[in-house]
Parts: C-alpha cells; sequence; structure tokens
C-alpha cells in the first residue's frame, strides 16, 4: 500500500496502489499527468491549447494524440448534450476572472468545439476563432490516463483522485465519500464501489471563497444566465472519469437527471440537495 | 463498472453524514520524499539563518504571511536543493518538500502532510504543533480510515504561491550559497 499527492492541474492529484511496486510506478503516471497539463493547460501559453486557440482558425494544427482524444470526446459530448457541454467557453471564464487572459478577445465571433474538425486522427482545424478551456474534461483524461499507466505497470488495484474526481481500478471493494456540499468538512458515505470514475461539480468552494460560478452555460443569449447558479452538488458515475468529469456539466447546467446524455453514456446521476 | 450503493437517491442526509472534524493526512516522511525527489543521492542538511530582512523579502515577494523556516534545507553533492516548507491557509496546511536543480528550476513537488480543516483551527500556533514531526508510521488517529472523498474540486493554489516562495528563496539565499567573499 502506497499513497502519494502532488500538486497538478491546479488541484491535488493523490494516487495509491494497494501493493507495492517500485517508485517508477507512480512516478510515471504522475509524469502522465504533467504532460496532460503541459499539452492542455490554459493557464501555459506555450501548451498546445493555446495553440490550437491561437492558431486553429488559420492553419490546420498538428495535435497530440492525448489531445485529441480529449477533443474526440469532448465533440461526442457537445453531440449528445445537445450543446450543453461544450469546451468553447474559455472567454466566458476569463471574463469572469477565473482564467488569465493570453489573446485579445474583443469583437470576434468565437466558436466552439463544434467547429473543429479533424483533418486527420491528429490534425485539426477551426472554422472560427475558439477560446477553448478544457478545464471541464482534461482532469477526467488525466485520471483514466493514470490508470492506465499504473495498471500497465503491473498495479492491480488502487484510486486516482485529483482533487475529488476520481477513480477506483481493481477488484478490491471502496468505500467512497462525497463533501456535503453545505458543510465541507462532513462527508457522505455512498457506499462500496469497484471499476469505476466519480466526478462532482458543484458551487460550495466557489462561494466559500467568494468567487463567480465557473459553470457556464454555453446555450445562454443573456450575459445574466451564463453564470450556472444551482444548489448542491452533482456527482456523474461512470466507467471512465472522462465522462463523469465532463457529464457533471450536463448535470448540472441541465437540471435533469433524466437526461437521455446520461443513459447514452452508461452514467449515473448523484445530486445531493443540501 | 460495479456497485452497491447506500442509495442513489439521497434521501436522507442525516443517515449517511459522517461527521469529520478535520481530515488529516500524513503521505511521507521527509526521508521518503528526498529518496523520492532524489533517488539514490546523498544529501546534507544546509540550514540557512533567515534574518528580519530575507523574511521580509520572501513576504513581499510571496505575499505569505506565515514564516519561513531555514532549518529544513537540505543540499545534495552536485548542487541539488531539498527543502521542507508549508503553507498555512485558512482552511488548510500543507507540508510539502520541493527539489531544485543547481540552477534554482523546481524538479518535482511531494506533499508529505495535508490537514484540512477551517480557520481558527489551522491559524493557532498550538493546534498545528500536534502535527508537526508525525511520520507516515505515527499518523494521527484521527478519521485515518475515510479515504477517497469525492467533491467539488480542490484548489492547490496556496501550495503554488507556498512553492512560488520556495524559488524567490532560492534566488535570494540559495544561488550564491556559500556567500562569497568579495
Amino acid at each position: 500500500m502506497m499513497t502519494r499527492c502532488r500538486p497538478l492541474l491546479g488541484t491535488f492529484v493523490e494516487i495509491s496502489i494497494d501493493q507495492d511496486l517500485p517508485m517508477d510506478a507512480i512516478n510515471n503516471a504522475f509524469a502522465s499527468i504533467e504532460i496532460i497539463q503541459g499539452l492542455m493547460g490554459f493557464h501555459n501559453p506555450q501548451s498546445e491549447l493555446s495553440q490550437i486557440n491561437q492558431l486553429s482558425h488559420q492553419q490546420a494544427i498538428d495535435i497530440h494524440p492525448w489531445t485529441s482524444q480529449v477533443l474526440r470526446v469532448a465533440k461526442e459530448i457537445y453531440h449528445y448534450s445537445g450543446g450543453l457541454f461544450n469546451c468553447g467557453i474559455g472567454h466566458r471564464l476569463v471574463a469572469a476572472g477565473l482564467l488569465p487572459q493570453h489573446i485579445k478577445l474583443a469583437n470576434v465571433d468565437l466558436g466552439g468545439i463544434e467547429d473543429i474538425h479533424f483533418l486527420a486522427p491528429d490534425l485539426i482545424q477551426s472554422k472560427r476563432p475558439l477560446c477553448l478551456d478544457l478545464g471541464g474534461i482534461a482532469k477526467g483524461f488525466a485520471v483514466d490516463m493514470a490508470v492506465k499507466i499504473l495498471t500497465s505497470e503491473g498495479a492491480r488495484s488502487g484510486i486516482v483522485n485529483a482533487g475529488g474526481d476520481l477513480r477506483v481500478f481493481g477488484d478490491t471493494p471502496r468505500r467512497l465519500y462525497l463533501r456535503h456540499p453545505d458543510q465541507t468538512k462532513l462527508v457522505l458515505d455512498i457506499g462500496e464501489f469497484q471499476n469505476c470514475a466519480i466526478a462532482t461539480s458543484s458551487l460550495y468552494f466557489a462561494k466559500r471563497d467568494c468567487r463567480q460560478s465557473h459553470i457556464i452555460n454555453p446555450l445562454a443569449k443573456e450575459d445574466d444566465d451564463m453564470h450556472v447558479h444551482f444548489e448542491g452538488s452533482c456527482s456523474i458515475l461512470a466507467k471512465e472519469c472522462i465522462y463523469a468529469d465532463a457529464l457533471t456539466k450536463v448535470l448540472a447546467i441541465s437540471g435533469q437527471e433524466q437526461h437521455p446524455c446520461f443513459e447514452r453514456f452508461s452514467a449515473q446521476t448523484i445530486w445531493i440537495r443540501a | 463498472m460495479n456497485y452497491k450503493h447506500t442509495s442513489l437517491a439521497i434521501a436522507s442526509l442525516a443517515m449517511l453524514t459522517n461527521p469529520i472534524v478535520v481530515q488529516a493526512k500524513i503521505y511521507m516522511s521527509t526521508e521518503q520524499a528526498q529518496q523520492i525527489l532524489f533517488p539514490k543521492k546523498i544529501l546534507s542538511k544546509a540550514p540557512i539563518i533567515i534574518t528580519d530582512d530575507l523574511q521580509e523579502k520572501l513576504r513581499v515577494a510571496s505575499s505569505i504571511r506565515h514564516p519561513f523556516q531555514g532549518d529544513r534545507i537540505w543540499k545534495t553533492a552536485d548542487g541539488g536543493w531539498f527543502i521542507v516548507d508549508e503553507v498555512v491557509g485558512k482552511h488548510e496546511m500543507i507540508t510539502y518538500a520541493v527539489a531544485l536543480n543547481p540552477k534554482g528550476s523546481v524538479l518535482g513537488i511531494e506533499i508529505l502532510e495535508y490537514v484540512e480543516s477551517y480557520g481558527y483551527e489551522v491559524a493557532q500556533a498550538q493546534w498545528r504543533q500536534q502535527f508537526i514531526g508525525k511520520t507516515a508510521q505515527n499518523a494521527i488517529k484521527l478519521n485515518q480510515d475515510i479515504q477517497n472523498i469525492g467533491g467539488a474540486t480542490l484548489s492547490c493554489k496556496h501550495l503554488t504561491d507556498g512553492v512560488k516562495r520556495v524559488t524567490v528563496f532560492y534566488d535570494l539565499a540559495l544561488k550564491n550559497y556559500p556567500p562569497q567573499s568579495k
């Protein structure tokens, strides 16, 4: 049994495996997350994501297979959520002071994930200028990738938790807890799980720290409706964390636990209405 | 995917509520972090006296008020640095180790301890004292069995500020160490 924790992706990433393996197993899992951070970080003006935001409307861009995987899933969820999940909301988060400003955005008709086209498996171009933020999906992908690395290194069971979005792997049932949305130092026991992921969207830390809601409704017409406000916490259980992570936004924005999108991705919802 | 739910439609919170006074996690000792960040290297302790002037410069550069301690610094034979520091935020206290290469770039960060609680507790030196010097072997007997907590994503901003302070400290005090006589 070994547990380590590093600050990555703007949060604390904790990796725990149940057996003793050479330290390189966990090192390599962390290294894969670092690569994802380098590729998909909005904060880093040199990241591949920043390149996409600056150039993809002018030229075709060759991207890393991992970025391509994330963009494909993002497009898929965009499609099945009827546009409720759209990574093309970076500029809204910049305007709210939640993300740094790298490019001038004024008076530009910005597109969304729907404008990205794959010219080849790892070659994309956009029809319109973009300000994508992968903050709502890349963390889940990073958790999945870390799990993939750990199992390929011989780990039979364990857990990867990226600041609250997590995935358990292996056949050991594990008790999972969710933070109580009203009193964050209390937790709720949600049962025992194996081989699944859970991710959560909630505004309790945003409220605590007096920040604007980071959940953006991409379909909102008026500025006032842009930032979604909701009570409690929205969690999604799915087989892979990338889907769990992205689908929490669909639940939070739609407010519908029965949205057809969840069945499409074999996901289940947990909405704790405090 | 396979799971046994306590309940999916969570109706009765009271039944499911499991109170936590404080979430304390000890990941590893200083020695373990040294082995991870500088594998197979010998580190020698290199404490540095933090003068009031230096302390003030660190505070200005990083906006962290909690004083930096100069007695948790180690050096490798080839000029790398290993520094243990902590951040005391309003909601958490984190002890962490930073490895720097001889030029002051961050090679790696490892969290040693993470204690989450409310501000008034974390802010008290006396309260913090109970966690200092604890190792993974003698972990605090406080909700140790509660692992695997999901929820809204936690931010590591304070820790990032702390790491920034460590790199400023390198520039101000370690870069030209030992101080060369002019």
